[in-house]
């Protein structure tokens, strides 16, 4: 058995209004082949997150950082931040997702993620997203399902966000602290 | 500011520096002069495409007086086609200006419609039409700019709980970005209902009324102030809407530095 340390399996970026607006997975590395994350399961697995976003909004006032949603086995947990124009980033994490790069870092994957491990990963992606809406031809009406004139795709198509996510997902290691 | 700076201050500098990288900041004085700029070119907008409008329109009917003995099945179709023309014309918010075709033809056939009046300044006061129609323009183009606003700037900030919460974050937090002080008066009925009173509009402080010119001067003065009014009500609706809130923003002047936003959340009775 070879030492494995945490990485990120996937980030959900969610509207508003419970749309999903950005899904990000990242596949689990093995010495000489990855395995790909199934798109149906973590979209079920961000969507059973926004329940927990509800039950503990109204206890929470203060701060974006709502820390571990739920740990689905011991190796998946989500963690979640809410955004206060409502928009919910959650970063899915793999305690096992990757090769552990030292005798250090496979410590991790036994002793567990500190509560800030993530947080420089969620200030990246809340950074992307104040960068999406500061770019004139974004219109975030046209990603809101109350508002948008076509029911087609409301995702995010920005490149520049979408690397940028991708960007985070990849570069993130337990203690990270710059992305 | 010659006095010397506490040590406390002097320590966070380079900390605002840090901060300065990955938030660039530029003059407020910029905010200013695109405030000013705002209202007029939206007037030329509007007027270049009343204008391309009208044009179409007189090319239309001037069409139907040459095929007058054409069959009617054709002229339907020149009909159909002039109107979606005219139609995708109005909705484009394109600055394009009038091609050379549709210039000439303006020259020749819009001699009798008063209601464009292309090439005048702000001098003017404009027509209930052309105010509808900067109206929207300026409305929209506040609504994207607040909710971009909202994004960026209500980070580390609590959430707001009430609707009460989101328009003090606009009178403290957004107003003092914007306009450098905050909102001097808020009334609410508690029933979904604001009245916002700033004493001293920024975009209002350095107009001035002809004094000379009589009682009639004031009128027209404020009418002209109010279109300065569009574009922040548009800010306010676009960064409420970022926190949740569907509303409508009538905005008035009853005397020159001073502005009103009537703030109405949907759904509630005045």
């Amino acid at each position: 058995m070879v030492d494995r340390s945490p990485s990120i399996a996937a980030i959900g970026v969610i509207g508003r209004h419970n749309n999903p607006l950005h899904i990000a997975l990242f596949p689990a590395t093995y010495q000489d082949k990855q395995e790909n994350r199934d798109k149906l399961e973590y979209s079920m697995l961000l969507n059973s997150s926004l329940d927990i976003f509800e039950a503990r909004m109204p206890s929470k006032t203060v701060g974006h950082d709502f820390g571990l949603l739920h740990a689905l086995d011991e190796r998946i947990a989500l963690y979640g931040w809410l955004l206060n124009t409502g928009v919910k980033l959650v970063i899915v994490v793999d305690m096992e997702g990757r090769m552990a790069p030292n005798a250090e870092a496979a410590k991790t994957s036994i002793l567990g993620l500190r509560g800030t491990d993530l947080t420089p990963a969620f200030k990246s992606l809340q950074t992307a997203y104040i960068r999406l809406l500061r770019n004139p031809f974004y219109v975030p009406d046209e990603h809101n399902p109350k508002t948008a004139k076509s029911r087609s795709n409301l995702q995010i198509d920005s490149p520049k966000f979408i690397n940028e996510v991708d960007r985070i997902g990849r570069n993130w290691y337990p203690g990270a602290l710059n992305l | 500011m010659s006095k010397p700076l506490p040590p406390t201050t002097q320590s966070q500098i380079p900390l605002s520096d840090i901060d300065d990288l990955a938030n660039p900041k530029l003059s407020v004085s910029c905010l200013d002069f695109l405030l000013i700029e705002l209202v007029p070119l939206a007037q030329r907008i509007t007027d270049q495409l009343h204008a391309r409008e009208q044009a179409l329109i007189d090319e239309f009917k001037k069409s139907k007086i040459f095929h007058k003995d054409n069959t009617p099945s054709t002229s339907t179709s020149n009909e159909d086609g002039g109107k979606k023309q005219g139609q995708r014309d109005s909705g484009a918010p394109t600055v394009t200006v009038t091609d050379g075709t549709g210039s000439s033809s303006r020259g020749e056939g819009g001699g009798g419609d008063g209601a464009t009046s292309t090439g005048v300044g702000t001098a003017t006061v404009m027509d209930d039409e052309t105010r509808e129609a900067v109206f929207w323009r300026l409305d929209g183009l506040g609504y994207r700019v607040g909710q971009g606003l909202v994004e960026r700037f209500s980070v580390g900030k609590p959430r707001p709980q009430t609707p009460l919460d989101a328009i003090k974050f606009i009178c403290k937090d957004l107003w003092t970005l914007l306009f450098r002080k905050q909102i001097d008066n808020l009334k609410t009925n508690h029933r979904g209902v604001f009245v916002l009173t700033d004493s001293r509009f920024q975009p209002l402080s350095r107009m001035s009324v002809d004094r000379r010119a009589g009682p009639r001067a004031v009128d027209d003065a404020l009418r002209r102030a109010q279109t300065y009014l569009y574009f922040p009500c548009g800010v306010i609706r676009g960064a409420l809407a970022g926190l949740g809130m569907e509303v409508s923003i009538t905005a008035e002047t009853t005397e020159i530095p001073s502005a009103t936003f009537q703030i109405k959340t949907k759904g509630a009775k005045a």
